[in-house]
């Protein structure tokens, strides 16, 4: 349980209600009781160590994995994903850390890719490339064409077409999984200003990172998660890097400061 | 570069327009097919100087036979080689069809529903090839190195090795002679499943899905496409084509032989990776294709045009194969090289 969860909202702020989630995998326990909200246009950060269970509940919101025990709302309503298709319909859409992503097809052709706009029997390239186009100027993508090969793009530009095509299905939730991890430091700005973007859209981002500077500059609410436990909940300017890293690491105060700052 | 007339304060988006913009067509040439196009123009004249006879109405429209059935299963070894996949069984699937079609007419089947069991039975035999790679996770380069096996072994056995004649009263046996502008039905067939292929690769999501699939299957799978049902389509296209080819190389020889289109699936794949379809997957091209069919049947007709000794032949055509795919490396990188040269900054 959450010891400053269930903050109360006016129902139609919230988008996403996560209550006592659990899942095991055999005889390991991965999720043992999550708790978790997501608010419109708000950006939250989901931060824990490494198994600390991050990763799991996202794959659970987006329907890739089946969680035991406990409940999801969206928009209110309960919910139980079997397939990342029914989590789609739901509006909820994640950004995994490999992209999914053909290097060999160009910018246009992932972003459409299972739903190229058709002419008859035949993709509609003109209007594929024009909207997908639309898409990426209106999200301020730096890619220099549509017609870009994957494969040509560096990995921030790989990493905000796929934010982009997970945008484009027009989502109440997106889910990012380290989307800045292994980028360089410019880039990193370009993905960060990209999620400042979607979320003004009235999108809920859930961010998951190692990067705790990168929290501070988007997020607007952390979540922490430790042994498969959210264990607190605390808005963005309550807390410090110093403070953050004391509640990852479930030690009192300050210890670890200077390695978090790589 | 034109300037739009933006206002200068307005952020750093590029414009609609230009993003959608076509590329230019040097650079949506795929390199290496170029390369080879140049390779293939090279020896086509060599071979026109070096006999006279070469360059005769007569001997292309005998050399577009000849390739035909390297073409029409070429066209469709592109979706398997790009899709990731092989199909080495290709060339006893002609053999098979070839036999097991001709001992059908001699049998008494009307050339009608010969024609339309050739083409099941080459489609059967690329479905087997695909179940087993697509839905049971066996590799290609495996189920089909077995299908090789046991499907010209089905086919010697059927027949015990003994070429099958076919009746010149039949439709097959007129097909096989039947010409049209003074081409051969086997070369207008290519020509046919070459736009065929060109459209199915480049305009259908079909194609696109290959293209995805040999490039990231995981990719494809998670944006909702059957990849297993793409891949298995791939491989029955294969089967189809050798069908087919195998229907036409039957009518054109008079008769089925078990024992015909040894090392075809060989010739096959060194005329699609020839043309620069990558045989990592994720990229093809049909007109490569239809390049590297004609440089391997150019160098073939024009070898035995110049009596050199039929053992040479495989040779010659092996180590072009290396020679040309060496260039056809090193030309990607020459090109790179000169479009870093002529950039404007």
């Amino acid at each position: 349980m959450a010891p400053t969860g269930s903050t109360t909202t006016a129902p139609g702020d919230l988008l996403v209600e996560l209550s006592g989630i659990t899942k095991s995998y055999g005889p390991v326990k991965s999720l043992r009781g999550v708790d978790l909200t997501l608010r419109r246009g708000e950006v939250l950060g989901l931060v824990g160590d490494n198994g600390a269970g991050k990763s799991t509940l996202m794959k659970v919101l987006a329907g890739a994995v089946q969680h035991d025990d406990g409940e999801i709302r969206v928009h209110g309503r309960p919910v139980r994903f079997s397939t990342p298709s029914e989590a789609q319909a739901e509006k909820i859409g994640i950004v995994y850390q490999d992209l999914a992503l053909c290097d060999t097809l160009d910018v246009a052709s992932n972003l459409f890719l299972g739903r190229e706009p058709k002419r008859g029997p035949f993709i509609d390239r003109k209007a594929m490339h024009e909207q997908a186009a639309r898409i990426l100027a209106d999200l301020h993508v730096k890619v220099t064409s549509t017609h870009q090969e994957i494969g040509t793009l560096s990995g921030g530009q790989r990493q905000t077409v796929a934010i982009a095509r997970a945008v484009s299905f027009a989502p109440d939730v997106l889910i990012l999984d380290e989307p800045t991890a292994a980028l360089a430091v410019a880039e990193v700005e370009s993905v960060l200003r990209l999620i400042g973007e979607v979320a003004a859209q009235g999108v809920g981002v859930i961010l998951i990172t190692h990067r705790l500077q990168d929290l501070f500059r988007v997020c607007d609410r952390i979540t922490v998660m430790y042994e498969g436990q959210s264990v607190d909940d605390a808005a963005i300017a309550d807390l410090d890097i110093e403070k953050l890293v004391g509640l990852i690491t479930r030690t009192p105060q300050p210890t670890r400061t200077e390695g978090s700052r790589a | 570069m034109s300037t739009t007339q933006t206002p200068p304060e307005a952020p750093a988006g590029p414009s609609v327009q230009r993003l959608a913009r076509q590329r230019s067509l040097w650079e949506r040439t795929n390199k290496a097919t170029l390369v080879m196009a140049g390779v293939t123009l090279a020896v086509f004249v060599f071979f026109a100087l070096a006999d006279s006879a070469f360059l005769t109405f007569a001997n292309l429209s005998n050399l577009a036979t000849q390739v035909g059935p390297v073409l029409i299963v070429g066209v469709a070894m592109t979706f398997v080689i790009t899709a990731g996949q092989i199909d080495l069984s290709v060339g006893s699937i002609v053999a098979f069809v070839a036999a097991i079609s001709a001992q059908l007419l001699v049998s008494g089947w009307d050339s009608s529903l010969v024609m339309v069991a050739a083409l099941l039975m080459g489609l059967g035999w690329g479905l087997v090839n695909g179940w087993f790679t697509a839905y049971q996770g066996i590799p290609a380069f495996i189920v089909t190195l077995a299908t090789l096996s046991v499907v010209r072994g089905l086919a010697l056995f059927q027949t015990e090795g003994f070429s099958v004649p076919i009746a010149s009263t039949t439709f097959v046996a007129k097909l096989g002679t039947a010409r049209w502008l003074g081409f051969s039905a086997t070369a207008w067939i290519a020509l046919a499943v070459v736009v065929l292929g060109l459209v199915l690769l480049h305009a259908t999501r079909f194609g696109q899905y290959v293209i995805g699939i040999g490039a990231a299957a995981e990719s494809v799978r998670r944006a909702g496409v059957n990849v297993k049902l793409v891949t298995m389509a791939a491989l029955g296209f294969s089967g189809l084509a050798a069908g087919l080819a195998g229907l036409l190389i039957a009518a054109r020889l008079g008769s089925g032989s078990a024992n015909s289109a040894q090392g075809f699936e060989l010739t096959v794949i060194a005329a699609v990776v020839l043309g620069g379809t990558s045989l990592l997957g994720g990229r093809g091209t049909i007109v490569g294709t239809l390049i590297g069919a004609l440089l391997t049947q150019i160098i073939a007709n024009g070898l035995t045009l110049l009596s050199v000794s039929p053992y040479l032949t495989p040779i010659i055509t092996g180590a072009v194969l290396v020679l040309v795919v060496w260039v056809n490396l090193r030309g990607r990188d020459l090109a790179w090289f000169v479009q870093r040269l002529t950039r404007r900054p």
